[in-house]
C-alpha cells in the first residue's frame, strides 16, 4: 500500500511537468493540454488526501473541480478558434495584438 | 510501495513527459490520454471508483475528444520548426523555473505525512451512493452553481465560436 507521500511526490512531478510544458512550448493547444496536466496532478492529490483522513470531502471537490475544468475547456478552445480566425495559427507568438 | 502504484506512475509520469516533449499536438494529445488512465487507476486504487469512472468518461472521453477535434480542426502544417532556434533561450528558462519548482514543492512537502493523521477506512468508503447523498445534502448549492457555470460556458462556447462573429 503506497502512503500518502508517494502520492504527493507524483503529484508534484505531475505539477511540475505541466508547468514546463507551459512555459517551453509554443503551441497554444499544447499549454492547454499542459495546464488540463496541472488540474489533474491537483485532483490526484486531493483523492489520496480524501483517502488518508477518511473525508469524502475530497472527492466531492474532484467532481467539482470536473465540472470548472470542463468549461475551462469549453470557453478555452471555443477563443483558440476565435484566435485562429484572426491570427491563422496556432503559435503564441503570433497572438501579440494586445501587446502594445 | 506496491507495484500496482509503481507501474501506473511510471506510466503516468512518461507519458506526461512525452506530452510537454511531443512535436505535433496530436501526439501530445495520446499522451495526455495515457496519463487520463494511468490516474484513472490510481484512483481505482485510492478506494474511489466514482471519481475513477468519470476521470475516463469525462476527461479520456468529453474533455479530450474536444481537444482533438480542435486540434483536426486548426491544423497548420507550415508554421512548425519556423523560429525554433529564436525560442532557444525561453526553453532553457522555462525547464529551469520548472524544475526549481519541482524541487521546492519536493521540499515543502516533505513533513506533510506526519502532520496528516491517518486514519481508518469506514465501511463503504468511497461508494457512489454517499458522494450522491453528499452533493444534495451538504453541497447543494454548489452543485446548482456549478450546473449555472456549465449552462454559461456552454452559451459561451456558442457564441465566441459561431460563424459570423462580432
Amino acid at each position: 500500500m503506497a502512503g500518502i507521500n508517494e502520492y504527493i511526490i507524483l503529484s508534484c512531478i505531475l505539477f511540475g511537468l505541466g508547468t514546463i510544458g507551459f512555459l517551453t512550448r509554443r503551441n497554444a493547444l499544447i499549454l492547454f493540454m499542459s495546464v488540463e496536466l496541472m488540474l489533474n496532478s491537483i485532483n490526484l492529490m486531493l483523492v489520496a488526501f480524501s483517502q488518508t483522513r477518511a473525508d469524502m470531502g475530497g472527492q466531492v471537490m474532484v467532481l467539482f473541480i470536473f465540472a470548472v475544468a470542463a468549461a475551462e475547456v469549453a470557453v478555452g478552445l471555443a477563443i483558440l478558434i476565435c484566435l485562429f480566425k484572426h491570427a491563422r495559427s496556432v503559435d503564441i507568438n503570433k497572438f501579440n495584438v494586445l501587446k502594445w | 510501495m506496491d507495484l500496482y502504484f509503481i507501474v501506473f506512475a511510471i506510466m503516468a509520469v512518461g507519458a506526461a513527459l512525452f506530452t510537454i516533449t511531443a512535436r505535433d499536438a496530436l501526439p501530445s494529445a495520446l499522451g495526455l490520454l495515457t496519463v487520463f488512465i494511468a490516474l484513472a487507476a490510481l484512483y481505482l486504487h485510492l478506494h474511489a471508483p466514482l471519481i475513477a469512472i468519470f476521470q475516463v468518461s469525462i476527461y479520456a472521453g468529453a474533455i479530450l475528444v474536444l481537444v482533438v477535434f480542435v486540434i483536426m480542426l486548426l491544423i497548420t502544417p507550415d508554421e512548425e520548426l519556423e523560429n525554433v532556434q529564436k525560442n532557444m533561450s525561453y526553453r532553457i528558462l522555462g525547464a529551469f523555473l520548472g524544475a526549481y519548482l519541482i524541487a521546492l514543492l519536493a521540499v515543502g512537502t516533505k513533513g506533510v505525512q506526519d502532520l496528516v493523521k491517518s486514519q481508518a477506512l469506514p465501511e463503504g468508503f468511497g461508494h457512489p451512493s454517499l458522494i450522491g447523498s453528499m452533493f444534495f445534502k451538504e453541497y447543494l448549492l454548489h452543485f446548482e452553481v456549478a450546473s449555472v457555470l456549465l449552462l454559461v460556458a456552454l452559451v459561451a462556447a456558442i457564441y465566441l465560436a459561431k460563424k459570423k462573429n462580432i
